[in-house]
């Protein structure tokens, strides 16, 4: 995997913050998470040989988490949530709404790699529910009628 | 003091254990299932819960510790009921299919259902599926049986030290498993599958082949691998062995082996090792009867000694034989037939470096305990990986580093990768220079210790090397090389672990001086990593061309003559020729007889083309051997041997523990001794031994160091240097040691080149795991280990197959980038074929007689 110097750089930078190598492993997952969208096997070993973990140990530490995906994702995430809140709102419809329009359910990928859904349980915007993160943005209030057209800015 | 009650008994501790220690103490059984007593408390299974009083919850008695007044109960109705459900639990998953998995018989989980709980639990949802992996060669795993314990991950992580296998995932979806998901990419040592509690890892070897209860006997021996010589269990059936298990009495292993001994016993059920004698006969080896073979030999070996003289025999002996085997084989040669021509694989480096060590110390200096190195307060490694060739030994390097004592690795660190402090590669000259400089800075920060003022004058006068100097010709960052000195010069009881390489270079008797130098200098333990399981007592029994047993120089002629009158016979008094001396010699035809006694001479020595040729010329080869090796098809006869778990014997290790081997299966061969003795007998030197205690006994009466030791005390595991309690050689032969030309090296490392190294490999060490179809399997291929670097610029992936030349040959191989080797270095490991034996060219440092490794340049390409 060509590994740009940027990621590098950065965790160049988390060595420098913490004493302990292990301390930077989770920053570290989320950063080639970050670049990649989801952590392949080899960028599991690149992050072992960076931070001198041995590469079954970073395994076990990024499948204990839900946060890390192990298997390729769309360019774009969007965690949905359905907890209480939102559903009471009407998060569980909106579900019917993304399915209708791209064909995508939770857990997989369109088939052009554009989203990848997952289902969240809170997202702490229940002020604003119901709502979604798409990559790194939250948007709320979210209706059957204005979603699409939120979705459609991320190409 | 702490008073604890458990169970209406009182107890008292002067130090704090924990409740499941304090019931064990007191003879209380508390089951347990991820507790193991080699690893750390990890409360996960529950079912080690006992009830404190004023405590509300039960607690786990594996993690809680005493204090003064607890009062324990272990088996109340709460108690018992909380391991039921627990049990229940766990049983939730687990799918109950114990009439065919391996563990019936010795699963834990199943004892523990029997004694607590219900057969079945009332869960009724469908239970976990996986199918079971068969993508290693060596273990299976079953994702079903597992109870998440983490003994195996813990063991694999906190003892071993190879972290390969990880809890994936979380919750009800977690599963052991290594990083690829199916093989294994780890050392195979195998201690996962010892600590598994139920059949959720297990051994292909015996798959389905096993059961406890169907075992005929369990023989307790020591592995025949490498010299740590662990203690081992054979479990016998069918006169085959079906299992081998680490040893706890008297087990200094504590219950861990590595890859060899726990998977390498199969060579002793190898199907192709030999059962009749071979004879050459127009062109081709032969079967016949043990008694023409014999006569045949001690014919021809009669008539060469008339024709050629005696000097024109020489014999070589294998690590692998035991101590009984090297005593007769040694006197056979010098009592029968009349010469020294006697030496053995300790001859190549072992051998040199103790008696250079012995020279400046005294005799067994390097008899130190293997359990000493995780107490010391720093670690020097230099000239092969211990974890590759000790295993077990290479642990107690990392139990200190996990102690926060700093390692040095000098050379590849191989397995020490994640646990070394300061790693320095570099080609062999410049690691002469490296050690050249050590010593000169460790001798500014240390005053000598005045034991030897014979070498204080010898240090003196050594030319001061500068770290610059060092870290220029060395290639390394001078920082970083200030550093590593400073570690080394704050070390007050170091142990310092020497491997071969050190030895087999042209500038191996330079880096022993100044190895002994540092030991002298910073109070050092050393340590001499040693491949196979004898050669401390193929030295000892006088299998050197100079030594009689016990570490006698045949030059002093009282020690010649005490000999000569215990054993009634005549000794030759003119030193013989050593390994290399006799293969040179055979190639120029001085050679007319070798007998080689279960050594594969063609594949142990540099310039496999040249040995060979060295083998061809020989007139009358004899090889008695379990197999037919490579040396072995050039014979003219050929004597099926015994494996060691055929025989009784001892083998002393590096520590110089004497330990007993046992027979645990009936073999085809007959015992090396006894096969000598017979042809000994028909030279007219009749031995009258009896069995393998006869002989045995007459070594003890040749040497005092053995005085009254005996097969029955060597049992008892404790038989350590010296050994009957008998004076020892203090006195050391400091004069005469040349001072080394340390500027001549500098000159020399600075040409340029790509240097071969040899790296040790684990699974392919020497001739036994040859014959070891498991080890054989986990990785066949030969391979050549290159920097990214070099990689890059003639543009090679891992995998590609690249041609590797040097003057001796060329080989193709596999070839892996590793990022931590530096620009100018390759590392070949002794593969059959395509080894780095292929690429040396025959050459031998004169001044300690070893055939070295170093002085090749490589070309590498596609």
């Amino acid at each position: 995997m060509a590994l740009d110097n940027k990621i590098l750089d950065e965790i160049n930078e988390l060595k420098r913050k913490y004493e302990d190598e292990r301390s930077c492993l989770l920053p570290a997952l989320y950063l080639f998470q970050r670049e990649y969208g989801w952590l392949s096997p080899e960028a599991l070993e690149r992050v072992a040989e960076i931070l001198n973990i041995p590469k079954a140990t970073v395994k076990g530490v990024s499948t204990f988490y839900a946060m890390f995906s192990h298997k390729p994702m769309g360019r774009h995430l969007i965690q949905l949530c359905t907890n209480v809140a939102c559903m009471i709102m009407g998060g569980e419809r909106l579900l019917d709404i993304l399915k209708g329009r791209y064909g995508l359910e939770p857990n997989l990928t369109t088939p052009d790699r554009r989203f990848s859904l997952v289902i969240m349980e809170c997202i702490g915007a229940c002020d604003t529910a119901p709502a979604m993160l798409v990559d790194t943005d939250l948007h709320g209030n979210l209706t059957e009628e204005n979603i699409i057209g939120i979705l459609e800015r991320y190409e | 003091m702490i008073t604890v009650t458990i169970n209406g008994t009182k107890i008292t501790f002067v130090k704090p254990v924990t409740i499941l220690e304090a019931a064990r103490a007191a003879g209380i059984d508390i089951p347990t299932l991820c507790h193991h007593d080699a690893l750390k408390p990890y409360g996960g299974c529950r079912l080690c819960l006992v009830e404190i009083e004023k405590v509300p919850r039960l607690q786990t008695s594996c993690s809680q510790q005493v204090s003064d007044g607890m009062v324990v109960r272990t088996e109340t109705e709460k108690v018992v009921e909380a391991r039921r459900a627990v049990l229940e639990f766990l049983l939730i998953n687990h799918p109950l299919d114990c009439s065919h998995c391996d563990k019936a018989g010795e699963c834990e989980l199943q004892d523990l259902a029997v004694k607590y709980g219900p057969a079945t639990g009332r869960f009724a949802e469908s239970k976990r599926k996986y199918p079971e992996n068969f993508e290693d060669p060596l273990i299976v795993r079953n994702r079903e049986r597992c109870i998440l314990c983490s003994r195996c991950v813990r063991m694999c992580d906190d003892v071993q030290g190879a972290s390969a296998l990880c809890v994936a995932n979380r919750g009800s979806k977690a599963y052991v498993e290594p990083f690829s998901g199916g093989r294994y990419d780890c050392e195979y040592c195998g201690n996962c599958l010892s600590v598994c509690p139920v059949g959720a890892i297990t051994s292909r070897l015996h798959r389905h082949g096993y059961r406890p209860w169907l075992m005929e006997r369990e023989v307790a021996t020591v592995c025949s691998y490498c010299g740590v010589g662990c203690s081992l269990v054979l479990q016998v059936r069918n006169n085959s062995v079906v299992r081998s298990v680490p040893g706890t009495d008297p087990g200094f292993n504590k219950g861990i082996l590595c890859a060899r001994g726990r998977f390498g016993y199969d060579c002793v059920n190898n199907g192709d090792k030999l059962s009749v004698p071979l004879m050459r006969r127009d062109g081709e080896l032969e079967p016949v009867t043990w008694e023409e073979a014999i006569t045949h030999i001690a014919h021809r070996l009669e008539e060469i000694k008339r024709d050629n003289g005696s000097d024109a025999v020489a014999g070589i002996i294998s690590g692998r034989c035991t101590n009984e085997d090297a005593y007769v084989f040694q006197k056979f040669l010098r009592g029968a037939i009349g010469t020294n021509n006697i030496d053995s694989v300790a001859g190549l480096a072992y051998g040199p470096a103790q008696r250079f060590f012995e020279r400046i110390f005294g005799q067994g200096v390097t008899a130190n305990y293997v359990h000493g190195i995780s107490n010391s307060d720093g670690i020097f490694v230099i000239g092969g990986d211990p974890t590759a060739v000790n295993p077990v030994l290479g642990l107690q390097i990392r139990s200190a580093h996990k102690k926060g004592v700093p390692v040095i690795v000098i050379g590849y660190p191989g397995g020490l990768k994640r646990f070394s402090k300061h790693t320095f590669i570099t080609s062999s000259p410049a690691e002469t220079v490296l050690l050249a400089a050590l010593v000169s800075e460790v001798r500014q920060m240390k005053s000598f210790p005045g034991e030897r003022p014979a070498f204080d004058e010898i240090i003196s006068g050594l030319q001061p090397v500068p770290l610059k100097s060092a870290a220029e010709v060395g290639r390394f960052g001078l920082n970083e090389l200030i550093d590593m000195a400073n570690t080394l010069s704050n070390m007050t009881n170091p142990s310092i672990i020497i491997g071969r390489d050190i030895v087999q270079t042209s500038t191996g008797h330079m880096n022993l001086l100044f190895l002994a130098a540092l030991a002298y200098l910073l109070n050092g333990k050393v340590y001499l990593l040693s491949e196979l399981p004898n050669e401390q007592g193929l030295l000892d029994m006088g299998c050197q061309p100079d030594m009689l047993p016990s570490g006698r120089p045949l030059a002093i002629e009282s020690f010649r003559k005490r000999c000569e009158e215990t054993l009634g016979i005549v000794l030759p008094s003119t030193p013989g020729l050593d390994y290399a001396e006799m293969i040179e010699a055979a190639h120029v035809g001085k050679i007319k007889a070798l007998y080689v006694m279960g050594e594969d001479a063609a594949l142990s020595l540099p310039d496999t083309n040249y040995v060979r040729d060295a083998l061809r010329n020989i007139e009358f080869l004899v090889v008695q051997d379990r197999f037919l090796t490579e040396t072995a098809r050039h014979a003219d006869v050929v004597l099926p041997a015994l494996s060691w778990a055929e025989k009784e014997g001892t083998y002393t290790n590096l520590e110089r523990r004497i330990q007993l081997t046992r027979k645990a299966v009936e073999g085809e061969g007959i015992e090396e001794w006894k096969i000598i003795s017979e042809i000994s007998k028909i030279l007219g030197l009749d031995t009258g031994y009896r069995d393998v205690t006869d002989v045995f006994a007459e070594i003890t009466r040749i040497s005092h160091i053995y005085r009254e030791v005996t097969h029955d005390h060597i049992a008892g595991g404790k038989c350590m240097w010296p050994y009957g309690g008998g004076p020892l050689r203090h006195d050391a032969h400091i004069e005469g040691v040349d001072l080394p030309d340390i500027i001549s090296v500098m000159k020399n490392s600075e040409a340029g080149g790509v240097h071969v190294r040899r790296e040790a490999h684990l699974f392919h060490s020497q001739n036994a795991s040859r014959f070891s179809p498991a080890l054989q399997s986990i990785s066949p291929e030969p391979y050549v280990k290159m920097s990214e670097i070099l990689a890059d610029r003639l543009s090679i992936r891992s995998g590609d197959y690249v041609k590797v030349s040097t003057e001796a040959g060329s080989i193709t191989l596999a070839a892996y980038r590793d990022p931590c080797l530096p620009e100018n270095i390759v590392l070949i490991p002794p593969f059959e074929k395509g080894g780095i034996f292929e690429v040396t060219k025959w050459k031998v440092n004169p001044l300690i007689n070893v055939p070295v490794l170093d002085g090749s340049r490589a070309t590498i390409g596609e």
